[in-house]
């Protein structure tokens, strides 16, 4: 063989993003090739199949109700694709020995947790663009529709300010980022699945605690708020559950953080800011699962 | 003297199982020190369960050891640089069933910083090596036991590793497959690079181990030079062709007057693997 001394001659790094990118990559693939997608088809199907349901109803706000039901749709579509695909990746890897396989390469197990959540990222960030996609052509059919259902009996001037209005309020920066907000919401269901698969003994017990959590996650806020405030509930709760209390707060996402996209669905215009807000607390959520999945890896008897 | 590509010392791994039941766990590996010399093939022998994979995997920083050290040229292994000198082949490997085998090279090429036209190259080289250039483009899921076996070969020599640890290359793989492996083995020898294997096919170690190690419950029980270990030392085999039954004769007398014993007498036989594989090659070409 003929050996060459680039090869050996760099000092090792302790990250390489490089290793990371290799992973994340391969995992990407990975996914692409197993036709995750298919379930794009289910997405689009229920889209246009609500879309049709709405047409023949034929009454007022529909536009709204189209928004709703697509952003409530992609927000289901993209934890389930979130749990789902991030459950199997550790396991399989397992199984297969091809975990072996990589570890045996100079590779951290840092770098590969890491290398995985952004595969996983990028398969969500693929399926929320294409389901936004699909949701912008069903909008701009239904934003025509709202326009060419507005009475034809207005005096020019109104019907004027009627279409400019119907026209700026759809395609509102709001919408654009409650996707946003919905692709957050999903890499931290990623991560938190991650992390739970770095201790978990099974692919079902993943993808269950997975699900649990996030619905948990949900109630995490109003659990703090008792904690915090009993005395607005007019409740007293004993130390156990106090401690109860504050437990799940800390152990749980808070999902509602998340509900932003309800709002948005409603119509409401959401100020640039929040939308940093939340992008920041998801990161923190991100970090401290995947630190906290880290070290379960590092446990872990492969 | 030179580094030795590995050392183990004094290494104990003891599984604590989950269960009730079996209190205090399972030792894998109980108090074992070995070293391979740079440049050794390696054999090590033991029945299922021995502790021979613990073992490697521990080697490898894969497992961690309940007690003691092991080092890959001297680097520890708890340290992910250590790896940079090794390539691993684990039991019945699989790999990405929808990757390529060139897609798979080139995977772990990255991961071991190549890139680019030099890890192209590195990747043909190695399909070569592993007679799998018809395969490439093929999915490896697609691929026989024999074929998986080889890309998991050329993927653990995808860096140029001085070391090459290989448990049960062979297992699975048909009589031909099983010769090319061993023969890929021989040429890395020739190259200078050591190997740590362990085997269940004991006529294949002998054929190229130049030293062996025989584990039993987690312990080294025998350790040594191959030749060594299994040569009888006071007694030679002569191999005669076309011997009348006079010259026989003449010979046992001859042997008797000087003093020394004829102990067995027989036709030698064409070893099975090498008739096998005659004919199946026959009938291949056929
Ligand atoms: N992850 C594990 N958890 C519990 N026990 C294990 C684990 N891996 C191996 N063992 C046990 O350790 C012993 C040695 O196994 P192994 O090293 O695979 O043996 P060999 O490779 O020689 O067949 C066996 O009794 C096996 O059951
Ligand atoms: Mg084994």
């Amino acid at each position: 063989m003929t050996a060459d001394p680039a090869i050996h001659a760099a000092a090792h790094k302790l990250f390489s993003f490089t290793r990371v990118w290799a992973i994340a990559a391969n995992t990407f693939r990975d996914l692409v090739r197993q036709k995750v997608f298919y379930f794009m088809l289910v997405f689009a199907l229920i889209l246009i199949g609500a879309s049709l349901a709405l047409a023949s109803i034929n009454s007022r706000g529909q536009l709204q109700t189209v928004i709703d039901v697509s952003l409530g749709a992609m927000g289901v579509f993209s934890i389930l694709l979130a749990v789902l695909a991030t459950a199997m990746l550790l396991p399989k890897d397992i199984e297969d020995r091809t975990l072996y396989t990589i570890l045996a390469k100079p590779v951290a197990r840092f770098e590969y947790l890491a290398g995985k959540l952004l595969g996983v990222v990028g398969i969500l960030a693929l399926a929320i663009v294409l389901m936004a996609g699909v949701f912008c052509i069903v909008l701009w059919y239904w934003r025509g529709r709202e326009i060419a259902a507005i009475p034809f009996y207005y005096d020019p001037a109104e019907a004027a300010q009627r279409i400019e209005l119907v026209r700026s309020g759809t395609f509102t920066p709001s919408l654009f980022g409650g996707v946003f907000v919905v692709l957050l919401r999903s890499i931290v269901c990623a991560a938190l699945t991650l992390m739970i698969s770095c201790f978990a003994t099974s692919w079902l017990f993943t993808v269950i605690v997975s699900f649990a959590a996030v619905i948990i996650g949900h109630l995490v806020a109003i659990a703090r708020n008792v904690w915090q405030n009993p005395a607005s509930f007019g409740v007293d709760p004993p130390w156990y559950m106090d401690g109860f209390l504050r437990l799940v707060t800390v152990a749980f996402p808070d999902m509602q953080i998340f509900n932003i996209v309800d709002e948005i669905a409603l119509g409401t215009n959401v100020a640039p800011a929040i939308f940093a807000t939340i992008a920041g607390l998801s990161a923190g959520y991100i970090a401290v699962y995947l630190l906290v999945g880290y070290v379960f890896f590092i446990w872990r008897e492969l | 003297m030179s580094v030795p590509a590995i050392t183990i010392k004094n290494l104990t791994k003891r599984f604590t199982n989950p269960s009730v039941f079996s209190r205090g766990g399972i030792v894998a590996v109980d108090d074992l020190s070995l070293t391979v010399e740079a440049g050794h093939v390696y054999g090590l022998l033991g029945p299922n369960g021995s502790g021979k994979s613990t073992t490697m995997k521990i080697v490898l920083g894969l497992v961690t050891p309940t007690s003691g050290r092991t080092f890959i040229f001297d680097k520890d292994s708890r340290d992910v640089e250590s790896r940079e000198a090794v390539g691993f082949l684990p039991e019945n490997p699989y790999f990405y069933k929808f990757l390529t085998g060139e897609e798979t090279l080139h995977f772990y090429g990255k991961l071991c910083g190549l890139r680019g036209a030099a890890l192209a190259a590195r990747a043909r080289e190695l399909l070569a090596l592993a007679g799998l250039e018809d395969a490439a483009h093929r999915r490896v899921g697609g691929y026989s036991k024999g074929m998986l076996q080889r890309i998991g070969l050329a993927q653990a020599l995808v860096q140029e590793p001085r070391l090459l640890v290989l448990d049960e290359p062979t297992a699975g793989v048909d009589p031909a497959g099983s010769r090319q492996i061993r023969d890929l083995i021989v040429s890395l020898k020739q190259r200078g690079i050591t190997v740590l294997l362990c085997s269940h096919l004991l006529s294949q170690v002998q054929e190229i181990c130049d030293r062996i190690g025989i584990m039993h419950r987690g312990r080294l029980i025998r350790e040594g030079p191959l030749e060594e270990m299994i040569a009888i030392e006071n007694q030679t085999e002569l191999v005669v062709e076309n011997a009348t039954p006079e010259l026989l004769a003449d010979l046992k007398a001859r042997v008797a007057a000087a003093g020394a014993r004829v102990v067995g007498e027989a036709r030698p036989q064409q070893n099975l693997e090498r008739y096998f594989l005659d004919v199946t090659r026959d009938a291949r070409d056929e």
